[in-house]
């Protein structure tokens, strides 16, 4: 046997094994797309504006307790979009202070005078910042809740500057996993002062016409059968963040409720609220709405229960919610999507025995036609598919409907390469060649045909890798890992194949 | 084995005012199509609003379904039937065109889907549900199981996923006694107390998209970038490769051509384009262009060896060699595509439906068109540079 033949033979023999190792066992190995294999697709935009309108709110409150403390004079502030804010009725002779205030206290904002008036404007670099920050969050927040929640194998990732994207693998029921996705999930515990009331005059006047400054008005939450308004102290109590363990619990009639304990640092505070407002009502809420409002009987340390007509699903989404943490900035839906499991197995079961059908009635053709070279050719073909789905392992993709496109296209140029060869070889024999020789110059004359259609198609996948969104990558993906693989294929191990098989003084060849 | 026993000697290049021709009149047909005629009609992946694929025990007509639908003011939605039996349907929501905020229009949608779904329903069910009971063809995996291991708490969990992937394959759950049979073998005795809690629905739904107008609106521009940038990635090369922008721009005009046509057919056969389709078109115009390259290669080599002969004669020369691989080739292809379009199901029935014409097409735009368009291309500017 020839030396460089022996090599040939180990070079295709490794990446042969190479391949079996990446696809083995296929079910972990190759990852079906939620088109494939049914599930949720869901498409969300975290509205950033949030939280740098938090921010804007937490500096106006930040600068309004520093200028008291300093003894600085203003007449109001207020807040004119997010990111802007201003200060007004300050005085001139106050102004060097409120200068040397402000730069000790940020540096995150712009700040100029117009008159009597100061006026902050985020920075672009902070500004840009907080917005990142929320997306990366808010992301993190989604992972633990969909986590928790206890879905097999999910896909969360961001897409574009402000785009999350969840793929949940066989959930039927996304309703719920989108609400529970969307809430925003800040708790906290605020201290009664009056209600409920049915309306907020009736309220209003129960306290005398006007909200006191330290309070604010609530409303309860009507699916949690609590109607009508309560003033509330505007400081929270405690919050979410100093939870330390939530889980799902029963109240005092055996209604589903969620239990948690507190951080060290929570309870003290809760002992110290709890045990100076015995008697008084303590309201529990969540995202602005009031769950329930239970009286306080007695000093409670580091844990307690929350209550409010929940149904046994309800309790347990709170749970996972509360676990998970707050959204830093709130979400919206863009698209949804939610492929029925029975609508992906049957399009796996159809797609496959349809592809096996195909594959299967091209390799028949092709020994009808070319005879024993036609088995060279199906030798290539099946190593083709064997070679395109362990690339497709090794760079971990998803198979999708598309991508499946991908594979036909390049399956049929693997097709078309070796026809191109064989009428080659055959054109050459017809000439009058001999064997030998009609391969040889039939696979060179075939080479450049076969080069530069493989290579413009896999140039024009590698754009649309790069340009295309989620489907249109898949069928990139398929395209090009196919497309390399058919040159090798085509190219090397055919030849490879006939070096073995036809002896270089052959009479005669089966094509 | 042998086609041709000789080369033929067709004179391909005589017939290139009769392609063009046809290549016109099916794309204004097309065209006319699309303006006047049954438009074009973009799925929910590039266009906005809702798709809901539901399936019923028994066989039910589009019009009684589009009864239901018109009750409750929905009237004007795209009903079609999907698979064979009857019992699957796929409905798209029209859309809602508000004024307010993307957010709202999303949701918007849903309430559409939500309001679809219930009409659906039959009276039966809807009471039945307000009785208390669960329909079993509606469940998801979670709460069967909940439901399963209260009747049953050592059997449920897998009764339960027993029965999840049962529904999952058949699609919809017609009768109680399918439950007893393998592969579920539900207990008698939990059969009977299931019965006193549940139902079987006579409809379910196997699928539901929803896409807002924004995300539609950026599907449709990111796709349409992608493409764009990948044709014109290609003309760079092929006319780097065949040292000559003809055999480029011959190249991206047979692929526009392939694009044009398809896209006419396809609009004719009242089919919806979505993100495979886009896919299938992308595969044929990589047949194509396949073809072409293969044809403009021997060109190539042919140049080189008769100097003297004109490039039309040399054209046809190329076109009759490779005549047959063309037609193998192509006939392998076809053969493949075939088994996707009747084994493939619905989902990928449109896709090789599409694919097969353009096969077939993509031959007809090598054979015909590629080369044409060099000549013109050479006789339009190479002449004017001589002088």
């Amino acid at each position: 046997m020839k030396k460089n033949l022996k090599w040939k033979i180990g070079l295709t023999l490794v990446v042969i094994g190479l391949c079996i190792f990446l696809i083995y066992p296929p079910k972990d190995k190759i990852k079906l797309g939620l088109d494939l294999k049914g599930g949720t697709h869901l498409l969300m935009q975290v509205i950033t504006e949030d939280a740098v309108n938090v921010e804007t709110d937490q500096q106006i409150a930040r600068f309004e307790d520093v200028f008291k403390k300093n003894n600085i004079a203003y007449t109001r502030s207020a807040k004119e979009k997010p990111g802007k804010f201003y200060f007004e009725g300050t005085r001139a002779d106050q102004e060097e202070k409120i200068r040397d205030l402000i730069d000790q206290y940020t540096r995150d904002w712009d700040y100029y005078f117009t008159g009597d008036r100061i006026n902050f404007k985020l920075k672009q670099a902070a500004e840009q910042f907080l917005r990142e920050q929320a997306v990366a969050q808010t992301l993190e927040t989604i992972r633990n809740r969909v986590d928790q929640f206890g879905v097999a194998e999910p896909v969360i990732q961001k897409q574009g500057s402000d785009r999350i994207v969840v793929e949940l693998p066989g959930i039927d029921d996304p309703e719920r996993v989108k609400n529970l996705i969307k809430v925003t999930a800040v708790l906290e515990f605020k201290l009664v002062k009056a209600g409920p009331a049915p309306d907020e005059q009736t309220l209003l006047q129960e306290v005398g016409g006007q909200i006191p400054e330290e309070a604010e008005i609530v409303k309860g939450d009507a699916r949690r059968g609590l109607q009508g308004y309560y003033l509330v102290n505007k400081v929270a109590s405690i919050t979410g963040k100093d939870l330390r363990s939530v889980r799902r619990g029963t109240d005092e009639w055996n209604n589903p409720a969620v239990s948690f304990t507190l951080t060290p640092d929570g309870a003290r505070r809760f002992e110290q609220v709890t045990g100076q407002n015995v008697g008084k009502q303590l309201a529990i809420i969540l995202d602005g709405k009031i769950q329930s409002a239970p009286v306080i009987n007695s000093r409670i340390s580091d844990s307690g229960i929350i209550q409010g007509r929940f149904t046994p699903q309800e309790a347990d989404d709170l749970v996972v919610i509360l676990k998970a943490g707050a959204l830093p900035a709130g979400i919206k839906y863009l698209e949804e999507r939610t492929v029925g499991p029975s609508l992906g197995t049957d399009s796996i079961r159809q797609g496959l025995i349809s592809g096996l059908v195909a594959i299967f009635g091209v390799m028949v053709f092709m020994i009808f036609y070319y005879q024993l070279s036609g088995i060279n050719a199906v030798i290539a073909l099946l190593l083709n598919t064997l070679l395109t789905f362990g690339a497709l392992g090794y760079f971990k993709a998803t198979l999708t409907l598309p991508g499946i496109a991908g594979i036909i296209l390049s399956i049929g140029m693997a097709v078309d390469a070796n026809i191109l060869i064989f009428e080659r070889i055959k054109e050459e024999l017809a000439m009058g060649k001999n064997i030998a020789s009609s391969i040889s110059t039939g696979f060179s004359r075939a080479f450049t045909a076969i080069f530069d259609s493989n290579l413009t198609t896999i140039i024009s996948g590698v754009f649309l890798f790069q340009f295309g969104t989620g489907p249109i990558k898949g069928y990139a993906v398929t395209l090009i890992c196919g497309l390399v693989a058919n040159l090798f294929t085509a190219v090397f191990v055919s030849r490879l194949i006939f070096d073995l098989a036809v002896p270089t003084n052959a009479k005669k060849l089966s094509i | 084995m042998q086609i041709f026993k000789k080369t033929t000697n067709i004179d391909f290049l005589k017939f290139k005012w009769l392609a063009l021709g046809l290549t016109i009149a099916i794309i204004l047909a097309g065209v006319l199509n699309i303006i006047w005629g049954h438009g074009l009609k973009l799925g929910v992946d590039f266009g906005e609003g809702t798709l809901i694929r539901v399936m019923f025990k028994e066989p039910v007509s589009i019009s009684s379904i589009r009864q239901l639908l018109d009750d409750v003011g929905l009237g004007n939605s795209v009903i079609q039937e999907a698979g064979r039996s009857g019992r699957e349907f796929q409905i798209r929501t029209v859309e809602t065109r508000t004024t307010g905020q993307p957010t709202e229009e999303i949701e918007n949608h849903q309430v559409l889907a939500n309001k679809v779904i219930t009409s659906l329903q039959s009276t039966k069910d809807k009471q039945q549900a307000s009785q208390g009971l669960i329909d079993l063809n509606n469940i998801d995996n979670r709460s069967l199981t909940a439901l399963l291991t209260e009747i049953s708490p050592e059997q449920g969990e897998q009764l339960a996923g027993r029965m999840m992937k049962y529904r999952n394959e058949q699609g919809i759950i017609v009768d109680w006694s399918e439950l007893q049979k393998e592969p579920i073998s539900l207990p008698e005795e939990v059969l009977g107390k299931l019965q006193t809690k549940a139902f079987l629905g006579q409809m379910t739904v196997l699928s539901k998209e929803t896409v807002g107008p924004q995300a539609g609106k950026e599907l449709r521009k990111k796709a349409t970038q992608a493409v764009t940038w990948a044709i014109i990635a290609m003309l760079v090369y092929i006319a780097f490769r065949f040292k000559g922008v003809e055999y480029g721009a011959s190249a991206i005009f047979t692929l526009a051509q392939d694009v044009l046509i398809c896209l006419s057919i396809y609009t004719f056969t009242n089919r919806e384009i979505n993100l495979p389709i886009i896919a299938a078109f992308l595969t044929i115009v990589g047949y194509s262009i396949n073809d072409t390259i293969v044809i403009f290669d021997r060109i190539r080599e042919l140049k080189k060896t008769r100097r003297k002969e004109p490039l039309q004669n040399i054209m046809n020369l190329s076109l009759n060699i490779n005549l047959t691989r063309t037609i193998i080739t192509s006939g392998a292809v076809f053969i493949a595509v075939l088994a996707l379009f009747l084994f493939g199901g619905k989902v990928i029935n449109d896709f090789a439906f599409i694919m097969l014409v353009g096969i077939i097409e993509g031959v007809y735009s090598t054979v015909f068109m590629s080369c044409p368009v060099v000549l013109f291309w050479t006789q339009l500017f190479k002449t004017q540079k001589k002088r």
